[in-house]
């Protein structure tokens, strides 16, 4: 007997079942079955981020015939949404992403339900994230990735094969862009391709006190030295216009004052926020490229992409298809330890400074430890205050060269072992 | 800030507002509205496009809904064009939106001019008859309308641009700067001999613009060999040497810089070919009064290349410096030799725009002053696209190119092979493969329409065997006339997620 509802499902998921009723001339060995549709129907599939990828990543899925998925985000909506992240109108405005994304999905695709959870990744536990089946990421912040790609590969058990969540990751920038399949523990990981990440934007701080050239000299002076002068403790808000407005006027006068040509409002607000250009049309091309994937992981109908996927629109069409390797000595999913040398007459401040910079490595708020014994705990506040002297001692007072040092980040889930030789 | 700067920031900072005018000012035309054509429509109604309108006489079915987004349950039954309209209309209030439930055959057979009204025409599902007659159309109209033909099957897409021509002088190249370290104008010279590296303390001397440094040591190794650059590696690395000996503590990064700048600075300046191969082009040497301002513009730029007492044989300035070790006077001062170079080339090219303009009976300052800077600055970076015809692609197909294209390794050109062995399917069943229920049956037709095609090329029948989604971004660059659109046909193989462009 063939019900009522299979009947509508046969012809709304006509194009999909194309795919998944016929042998492939593709991927030869897959075996059409009913069990393939169930399961993408039944299984539970989780997207991190309800912006610009994330809203074309919900309504990809829904269309591929996921019925049930969840999306996480802490954001709420902004007017500069909107040229952008379609499940959002002018009165959502101010509402969070991920609720009002999920509502949309919900009315507008019908047997589909989208699970809102307005938090931070970093809110929910290893349960949570273990009753899915696949992960997609499209986030803007290479912080949360790796505290996703690290609780992932963190979770992998070799001896359960459904401990295994396939990461795709999907980022844009402009019209560039990329999309890439992570199998924790199996290939690369978000971890192990973290040099390829360019260095993070700065300007020496003595340019910016003393010998300003750029407008965007101009907009940091006001930015990291004139505000704590003029409002002490008052934290600024990048998100108030007032705020925005401040660090303009005063980043004007300053221009004007050295004969600088250029800050404007939108100079001013693309520099203190990090602004990253994002256009929808470079959102579908990867979102369209992640779930994809998901789809063939989901359904082995063809082969996932092996790993990594590059990008770019600014020259003609070009996409690059790679595989990228793992790093031996990763720090999230190998074992080994990293080397680095380093002249053991700087000091453990400069230490910390070289690492936060240093693209692979990209630390916040790093403590220190070698040999469980701490060199530097950036919390409790007592103990931060009592460990204060050892940043300005040489290193070569602290530890020996060959030491395996600890360190630690409130911002990452993982510790990194670092092997410190003197040169 | 208003309301619709807000709105498109994130855009804004990639094509400013000249392009966001032209996009505002864009008609463009949906045929079908298919899963992928509005999918299309979206990501151009998003950033702001003026107007829409859909032409499409079906109505909304089950499967129609399953896959496009922007026809939901309510639309069922209901006219596909229609719909479709309001649900993407929703998504900003700032583009009109239209619709026409009709054939597209039966407009151009009603109203043979319907397509001049558009800027642009995209289409999906349509047969090849439709989409030779559309091509032709855009290609001769007037003002050549730009077509884009989009398919998708299974996890395969493609889609083809079709115009006769994009010029863009935006072409957002990663780097403008333009120094002229070989070849300095005499303000440029004045300003480095006034650094004197003798006399300087360690903080001046540590903030000497690097551009000062170069041409110092530049000039003096011209005296030492007859007037020339260095020009051999060799040379090169002396010139490096030289430089690196004038340092005082051997950490003064703005000798740094001069010494990584030094590879680049003995790049004789010079119109680079591609630039040239455009002032030869018969549409710059032989203006009309139909030429567009991009041809005027080139012509002037040519012009004033060739009268080498005011260019010296370049082309204009760019006026870009980069960011360097300076104290802040030296550097802005710097700049500002720049800048005002940069001007006089400008002021120099407006009057032979001028005259240009005045010899085809256009006004005097008809072309915008903006306009002739936007196209002074970036003249060394020009791109001029030549499309090949729809028609071209049938009737003249490049065989040798194609019998290479089809010899290397794991080549996406048998996916267009397929593809357009399915437009062959289509002429003769009436359907696309795989639309029955006969699956194997088809694949043993398709095959056949293969052969026949690759026969019709010349070329062995075995090269492909029997076993064997995209969106666009390109609509938006040919709109804005900015970053460079591909040429012509872009193939995505979703199964091995990899892509290829091929000039058809």
């Amino acid at each position: 007997m063939v019900d009522a509802q299979t009947i509508t499902d046969n012809e709304r998921w006509a194009g999909v079942y194309k795919l998944l009723d016929r042998n492939s001339l593709i991927h030869p060995e897959f075996e059409p079955q009913e069990e393939i549709k169930e399961f993408i129907q039944s299984c539970k599939i989780l997207v991190i981020g309800a912006g610009g990828l994330g809203c074309e990543i919900l309504k990809n899925l829904a269309l591929s015939g996921f019925c049930d998925i969840h999306v996480i985000d802490m954001d709420t909506i902004d007017v500069s949404n909107l040229n952008r992240q379609f499940l959002f109108r002018r009165a959502d405005v101010g509402k969070p992403k991920a609720v009002t994304a999920a509502a949309f999905i919900n009315k507008r695709v019908q047997g589909v339900t989208v699970t809102p959870h307005y938090c931070k990744i970093q809110d929910k536990d290893e349960d949570f994230y273990s009753e899915f089946a696949l992960v997609i990421c499209g986030l803007d912040s290479i912080e949360a990735r790796r505290w996703m790609n690290a609780t992932l590969v963190g979770m992998r058990d070799e001896d359960n094969p459904d401990s295994l969540k396939p990461l795709i990751d999907g980022g844009t920038e402009g019209f560039k862009g990329q999309a890439r399949v992570i199998l924790p523990g199996i290939t690369s990981c978000y971890e192990c391709s973290m040099d390829m990440l360019s260095k993070p934007t700065g300007f020496p701080l003595c340019t910016i006190a003393n010998t300003p050239r750029l407008p965007e000299h101009c907009i940091e002076w006001a930015h990291i030295l004139e505000w704590p002068n003029v409002h002490g403790e008052r934290k600024m808000d990048t998100d108030d216009p007032k705020d925005i407005q401040w660090l303009y006027e005063t980043a004007l006068a300053r221009a004007r004052q050295y004969n600088i040509q250029g800050v404007t409002y939108s100079l001013t607000q693309g520099v203190v926020k990090n602004i990253i250009p994002a256009i929808a049309a470079t959102n579908a091309i990867i979102a369209a490229s992640c779930c994809n994937e998901a789809l063939k992981i989901a359904t082995t109908c063809a082969k996932n992409l092996n790993n990594y996927m590059m990008y770019s629109g600014n020259d003609s069409v070009y996409t690059y298809t790679f595989e990228h390797q793992r790093k031996d000595d990763c720090p999230v999913c190998s074992t080994s330890a990293t080397k680095l040398d380093f002249k053991g007459d700087k000091t453990l401040e400069e230490l910390m400074d070289y690492l936060k910079e240093k693209p692979d490595v990209q630390l916040k708020k790093p403590s220190f430890a070698v040999g469980g014994k701490p060199l530097y705990m950036q919390a409790p506040k007592q103990l931060e205050e009592a460990m204060r002297p050892n940043l300005q001692k040489p290193l070569s007072e602290l530890f020996s060269s060959g030491d395996e040092l600890t360190i630690t980040d409130s911002t990452l889930p993982f510790s990194l072992q670092i092997i410190v030789t003197f040169i | 800030m208003d309301a619709k700067t807000q709105k498109y920031d994130r855009q804004l900072r990639l094509w400013g507002s000249g392009g966001q005018q032209a996009l505002e000012s864009a008609h463009i035309l949906l045929i079908n509205a298919s899963a992928v054509g509005c999918e299309i429509l979206k990501n151009l109604v998003l950033p702001g496009i003026g107007q829409f309108t859909i032409i499409d006489q079906g109505t909304v079915t089950q499967s129609d809904i399953g896959s496009n987004f922007f026809l939901d349950a309510d639309s069922l039954g209901k006219s596909r064009a229609e719909r479709a309209a309001e649900l993407l209309g929703e998504l900003n209030e700032d583009v009109s939106g239209h619709w026409v439930a009709k054939d597209i055959l039966s407009a151009l057979t009603e109203n043979p001019s319907f397509l001049a009204q558009f800027s642009m025409v995209v289409a999906s599902d349509i047969s090849r008859q439709v989409a030779e007659k559309v091509s032709s159309l855009c290609w001769t109209n007037q003002h050549a309308i730009p077509f884009v033909w989009v398919k998708t099957v299974g996890l395969l897409g493609t889609a083809r641009l079709i115009l006769p021509e994009h010029a863009i002088v935006e072409t957002h190249p990663d780097n403008v700067a333009d120094i002229r370290i070989d070849n300095p104008f005499p303000e440029l010279s004045n300003y480095a001999k006034s650094f004197d590296f003798n006399t300087q303390d360690t903080l001046e001397f540590g903030h000497i613009p690097y551009v000062a440094i170069l041409l110092k040591y530049m000039e003096e190794w011209k005296q030492e060999h007859d007037g020339k650059i260095p020009g051999t590696y060799a040379e090169k690395n002396q010139l490096k040497a030289n430089i690196r000996s004038g340092m005082r503590s051997g950490d003064d990064e703005n000798f740094d810089e001069a010494i990584n700048s030094v590879l680049r600075s003995c790049q004789p300046t010079a119109v680079p070919s591609a630039i040239k191969t455009i002032f030869s082009d018969p549409k710059c040497e032989t203006l009309n009064p139909e030429s567009s301002d991009f041809w005027i513009l080139a012509r002037a730029v040519r012009d004033f290349v060739n009268d080498h007492g005011k260019s010296g044989g370049l082309l204009p300035l760019s006026g870009t410096i980069p960011d360097m070790k300076a104290q802040t006077d030296s550097y802005v001062t710097l700049q500002s030799i720049y800048k005002t170079k940069a001007k006089q080339d400008v002021q120099e090219v407006s009057k032979l725009v001028d005259a240009v303009l005045e010899s085809l009976g256009r006004a005097p300052g008809s072309i915008a002053s903006e306009k002739i800077e936007t196209f002074c600055k970036y003249s060394a970076f020009l791109k001029v696209i030549r499309y090949r015809s729809l028609e071209d692609e049938y009737t003249q197909p490049k065989t040798k190119q194609i019998a290479s294209w089809l010899s290397e390794e794991d080549s996406l050109f048998a996916q267009y092979v397929l593809l357009r062995a399915s437009d062959s399917f289509f002429d003769d069943h009436g359907r696309y493969p795989g639309e029955g229920n006969d699956w194997e049956e088809d694949v043993d037709h398709l095959h056949a329409n293969v052969a026949t095609l690759l026969q019709s090329w010349g070329i062995d029948t075995d090269v492909i065997s029997k076993d064997q989604t995209h969106e666009i971004q390109e609509v938006i660059k040919l709109i804005t006339h900015q970053y460079i659109p591909m040429d012509n046909t872009f193939i995505f193989d979703g199964a091995r997620s990899v892509s290829a462009v091929f000039a058809v």
